[in-house]
């Protein structure tokens, strides 16, 4: 695991000042900011809580806290692409957990664990909020719905 | 029932005569200048020739309910709200739509953001408040893009920002994205969570009308609710009246999906019954199956066999009087193929995986149902099992900070009762390896 | 008190301030409500969920900690719903809670074991296999964590983030996989309050680990003399020795809280160093010697006479009385010695920098029997030893500032005979004295000293642990 050191790119700085002109405190912008953190860096590594910390005037430990709460932010690495599978109760209904169980099994793969060459991380996900397809995928950012292992799999296999 | 091409022109005459969908058959109507053509933003600018007040009393004539998930009367929860335009105070829109089965929220505004950016100034203007956020979930990333770009037309015409059409109102609105925790839906937890914090919702007293973000009075309210308000506005409290029953005026929008042929969003008066929306709306249950059982109203809510989900009308009183909760408005159709423990068991994984952790009655209960429901796995499943799922749900009612709890024990006390039988046997059979 | 109002508990009359905490007014009256997250000294959480009541007119049960108190309200935790709640929430408690009793120091004094007898349902069904989390973490400052035990309360995340402001605790993770962790390790002065409002076993003290059972111990209250603030602290002993220190809620002094360096006040009372009687240097160690032998080559001398600051009120007087009743005046000189300031004047917090704990009344009382009490006094009188004095020097019971206490008795070690009035054969520079004259600790002593503020603290004799202790006062018989 690389110790680099983390610190937002020009662009992400300008965007970074913008988004603190949206709220009355500088706290409020810390899940944007971590979500900017995520799209340079694909997770948010210690020294990522550093930067931050030192950039929101935020103690770490409250930083790591947010982290670990929310199912989007991950303070371990993940695959340059990460694939949500929806295992509720309309996706499960459809055979999503099969797919998720079929996936790890064809990637090889486990939880959040990157692989294929740091290019993937599968994640079971809740309801994604959009049960009409189901069962449902995110693949990075985009909905993929009414799927079956085999369209998962060559829509997947054609992530970068 | 998604696309355009695919409406009949009877659809599309409903959708012109309903509140929210009335403009999603309109191509392009994401785009300010689409919107407007179409009688957008009419009622914005109506509104600032009227008296605040006015607007209040208004919305809360027309017996508008909450359309997240609690009913409670929006005029009402309004009108807690303090009267002194000048106070730092802020409007916040829940677009964070995680109660599993519900997607009615997304349909709207990736469709029609302007709708609900038009409600909110209309809202603020009547509430008095110079800044909103939309707290939009994490994973409806297109959705938030979508918000962004409307606001930013609209801040191009003035309708955002200081001094609004010289009304000399401000009011900014923001897209903020949650980043993937169903407890942010409640409305305290939503506001931690917009403050930078671990969304763990806060003890009430004090309500957020009166302490919320950053401490100041604060107006939570769901996407349908703040929708509906420019269609209000237009054709008044009175017409809102004309649909729906007495206590639950107005139309919703349903989330149906599940084992029916067209699963998707539909707007309908409130007291539709539930076998109309399946088998007309919704093109009757797929594959031809029986119906087994509906969840009428968002995971949280009690299980209907199929008698019930035949007989029950879908408006907030009907279905409490049958043992559930209208909800969000989320359906899932199940069908007699299905096992109704696997669905408790998703159900129980749910809350477990989304219990916020703060208090101990939630924390360590729903952590402890889906275990005691799943000893099967270990083949130590005991039909008494089903009594101490039971007994516990029913200690975890009524005993916590919010009702994430409540929402856990529920559902598991209503499919006991309605499906006890099959519960006991999925218990009791050892799970094949 | 025009603001202080009648209200029923459990058909109790209570009197307390209107809009004051509800929790806190039952409690501070001597009711008993089982609550574990609140803390008068730290923010309200109303996360455990015990201290549910029902009261009349309100619909539905709340947590009395989230609630105030108000005219006539009449307030109920006897009701069986009630019970049955806190019966159940109890066991929500206990769900995951690992069976460490035996090994955990907190037995005896622990939220969860007195509750549960109280409480408690006693036939478990949890049968199913518990979450675990990362147990015996030494995290600094003396403090050890155990994260399954802890209960997530939240007291010790808001201490330090609210009282030291250091943020040094967090609790990570969603539902039952929530866990109380440091990122890096404690960095505060504070870290053994932790200790203390931990309900459980979750934070405990590395130095008390594994040492004694509480039941074995008994609290003596008394006040600390670790710095000039003089915080009520209770020390926890029994006749094998003193285990440890405590605060005291003292609302005009230290509040809730005690810094860390006070934790370590007990040692020196029943270490192995403790003088059991006088003892004499011979060739750099110390043996019993008979008093005689002091008594002698003390008679008739000029004395140079050194007070410590830790001395009460009462010792002062006497010392005074006795040079006044013997007229020893021409032949003894009195001066005070005082130790130097060891930090800034005041922390922000509690701690303060001057450590003479009782400053205030040495100087009142040297003011009031002509005595000169300034450091100048003190300085030349130790810069003025001739060989042919004998200096009687009442060390300081302890000093963070050991360099500078050396250097004084370095520069008394001229004269012919010198004695160190103390109770510990502990500091190596000790062996530049003569003799060593055993008197009784803080811990040993009813007295009072005068604090920074001028108030008055009290000091409590508990159990002995030197044999032969004499008062400083009556080592001038023998002058």
């Amino acid at each position: 695991m690389s110790t680099q050191k983390f610190e937002f790119t020009p662009e992400n700085l300008v965007l970074y000042k913008e988004y603190l002109t949206r709220y009355d405190d500088v706290q409020s912008a810390l899940l944007p900011v971590l979500h900017l953190v995520q799209e340079q860096n694909h997770w948010i590594s210690p020294e990522a809580i550093a930067y931050v910390s030192q950039l929101m005037t935020i103690p770490e430990i409250k930083i790591k806290e947010v982290i670990s709460f929310y199912d989007m932010f991950y303070d371990e690495p993940v695959g340059r692409n990460v694939v949500h599978v929806c295992t509720n109760i309309t996706c499960s209904m459809f055979g999503g957990r099969e797919i998720y169980q079929g996936l790890l099994k064809h990637y090889k793969a486990d939880y959040l664990k990157p692989c294929d060459n740091n290019r993937l991380s599968f994640q079971k996900m809740e309801c994604l909020g959009a049960c009409e397809l189901a069962p449902c995928m995110r693949l990075n950012n985009d909905f993929v719905g009414n799927v079956d292992l085999n369209s998962a799999i060559s829509k997947i296999d054609a992530l970068p | 029932m998604t696309e355009e091409n695919g409406l009949t022109d009877k659809e599309k005459a409903n959708y012109k005569d309903y509140a929210l969908l009335s403009y999603h058959h309109i191509p392009g109507v994401h785009n300010l200048e689409v919107f407007e053509k179409a009688g957008g933003y009419e009622m914005m600018k109506a509104a600032f020739l009227k008296d605040p007040e006015a607007i209040k009393e208004e919305v809360k004539n027309s017996g508008l309910r909450g359309r997240g998930g609690a009913g409670f009367p929006t005029g009402v929860k309004w009108g807690f709200f303090t009267k002194d335009r000048q106070a730092q105070k802020y409007l916040v829109c829940n677009a964070d739509e995680s109660e599993p089965g519900t997607f009615k929220d997304r349909y709207l505004v990736e469709k029609n953001p302007h709708i609900l950016i038009e409600g909110m100034i209309i809202s603020a203007w009547a509430l008095g408040i110079q800044k909103g956020y939309i707290y939009i979930r994490g994973e409806f990333y297109h959705q938030a893009v979508t918000l962004e770009k409307a606001i930013k037309e609209a801040y191009a015409k003035n309708y955002l920002g200081k001094n609004i059409l010289n009304k000399n109102f401000d009011f900014d609105l923001y897209v903020h994205r949650g980043a993937g925790a169903y407890i942010c839906g409640e409305e305290t937890g939503l506001i931690s969570s917009l403050e930078g914090k671990k969304g763990q919702p806060k003890l009430k007293p004090p309500f957020p009308a009166i302490k919320g973000y950053r401490g100041l009075p604060t107006m939570v309210n769901n996407v349908e609710s703040l929708a509906a308000v420019p269609w209000i506005m237009r054709f008044g409290a009175d017409a809102y009246k004309k649909w729906g029953t007495e206590k639950s005026p107005g139309t919703k929008l349903f989330s149906i999906s599940g084992d029916v042929n067209k699963p998707g969003v539909i707007e309908v008066p409130l007291g539709t019954t539930l076998k109309e929306i399946i088998e007309v709306h919704c093109g009757g249950m797929k594959d031809g199956h029986a119906l087994k059982a509906v969840i009428p109203g968002g995971s949280s809510a009690p299980i209907f066999d199929a008698e019930t989900s035949y007989a029950v009308k879908m408006d907030y009183e009907d279905v409490a009087a049958k043992g559930s909760m209208l909800g969000s408005g989320a359906i899932v159709v199940i069908n007699d193929k299905r096992n109704m423990g696997d669905v408790l068991k998703w159900t129980l994984e749910f809350y477990h995986h989304e219990s916020c952790g703060q208090c101990t009655p939630c924390r360590e209960g729903t952590g402890w149902l889906e275990k005691v429901f799943k000893r099967r796995e270990s083949g130590k499943g005991l039909v008494s099992d089903i009594d101490l799922l039971d007994k516990t749900a029913a200690s975890m009612r009524g005993q916590t900070i919010c009702a994430l709890a409540d929402a856990a024990a529920m559902p598991t006390q209503g499919m006991i009762k309605v499906f006890r039988r099959e519960l006991e046997e999925y218990v009791s059979t050892p799970v094949k390896k | 008190m025009s603001d202080t109002v009648k209200f029923k508990w459990n058909d109790k009359e209570i009197e307390a301030k209107k809009g004051s905490n509800l929790l806190k007014a039952a409690l501070d009256n001597g009711i008993d409500v089982a609550h574990y997250c609140y803390h008068a000294g730290l923010s309200v959480a109303g996360v455990c969920r015990m201290c549910m009541v029902e009261q009349n007119g309100v619909p539905r049960p709340f947590p009395a900690c989230n609630a105030t108190v108000n005219e006539n309200i009449e307030v109920r935790n006897d009701t069986p719903k009630i019970k049955e709640a806190v019966s159940a929430t109890l066991q929500f408690h206990l769900l995951n809670h690992p069976l460490d009793c035996p090994v955990c120091d907190q037995a005896g004094e622990c939220g969860l074991q007195d509750n549960y007898m109280l409480h408690g349902k006693y036939d478990s069904q949890m049968t199913d296999k518990k979450v675990h989390k990362e147990k015996v973490q030494d995290i600094g400052c003396d403090v050890m964590l155990d994260a399954e035990r802890c209960i997530l309360c939240s007291r010790c995340v808001r201490f330090t983030g609210e009282v030291t402001k250091s943020s040094e605790l967090g609790i990570l993770n969603r539902g039952d996989h929530a866990e109380i962790t440091v990122l890096k390790e404690l960095n505060n002065d504070y870290a053994q309050n932790l200790v203390d409002i931990c309900p459980v076993g979750a934070l405990t003290s590395k130095d008390f680990r594994f040492k004694q059972r509480v039941w074995f111990l008994e609290d003596v209250h008394t006040t600390c003399i670790g710095c000039e603030v003089g915080c009520s602290v209770k020390v926890s002993q029994n006749k094998n020795g003193a285990y440890r220190v405590k605060p005291v809620l003292d609302e005009a002094v230290n509040g809730y809280w005690m810094c860390d360096d006070g934790r370590e006040i007990y040692k020196h009372v029943s270490s192995p160093t403790r003088l059991h009687s006088l003892v004499a240097n011979q060739q750099s160690l110390f043996v019993p010697a008979e008093e005689a032998s002091l008594k002698e080559k003390l008679k008739n001398k000029n004395v140079k006479l050194i007070l410590s600051t830790h001395l009460t009120n009462e010792e002062y007087r006497d010392v005074f009385t006795k040079i006044k009743d013997l007229n020893l005046a021409a032949r003894v000189e009195v001066a005070l010695y005082r130790s130097p300031d060891v930090g800034p004047i005041f922390d922000g917090i509690l701690k303060r920098g001057n450590k003479n704990a009782n400053l205030k009344g040495a100087i009142k009382n040297f003011e009031q029997f002509g005595f000169d009490a300034s450091d100048d006094h003190c300085k030349k009188l130790m810069a003025n030893v001739k060989d042919s004095d004998a200096v009687l020097f009442v060390l300081p019971e302890m000093s963070q500032s050991l360099d500078h206490l050396e250097t004084a008795v370095k520069q008394i070690s001229k004269a012919a005979l010198k004695c160190a009035i103390t109770p510990n054969e502990e500091w190596s520079f000790v062996r530049t004295f003569d003799f060593l004259c055993p008197v009784p600790t803080f811990l040993e002593k009813n007295g009072t000293m005068l604090n920074y503020q001028g108030l008055e603290r009290t000091l409590v004799a508990g159990m002995s642990y030197g044999d032969n202790s004499k008062t400083v006062a009556s080592y001038l018989d023998w002058v």
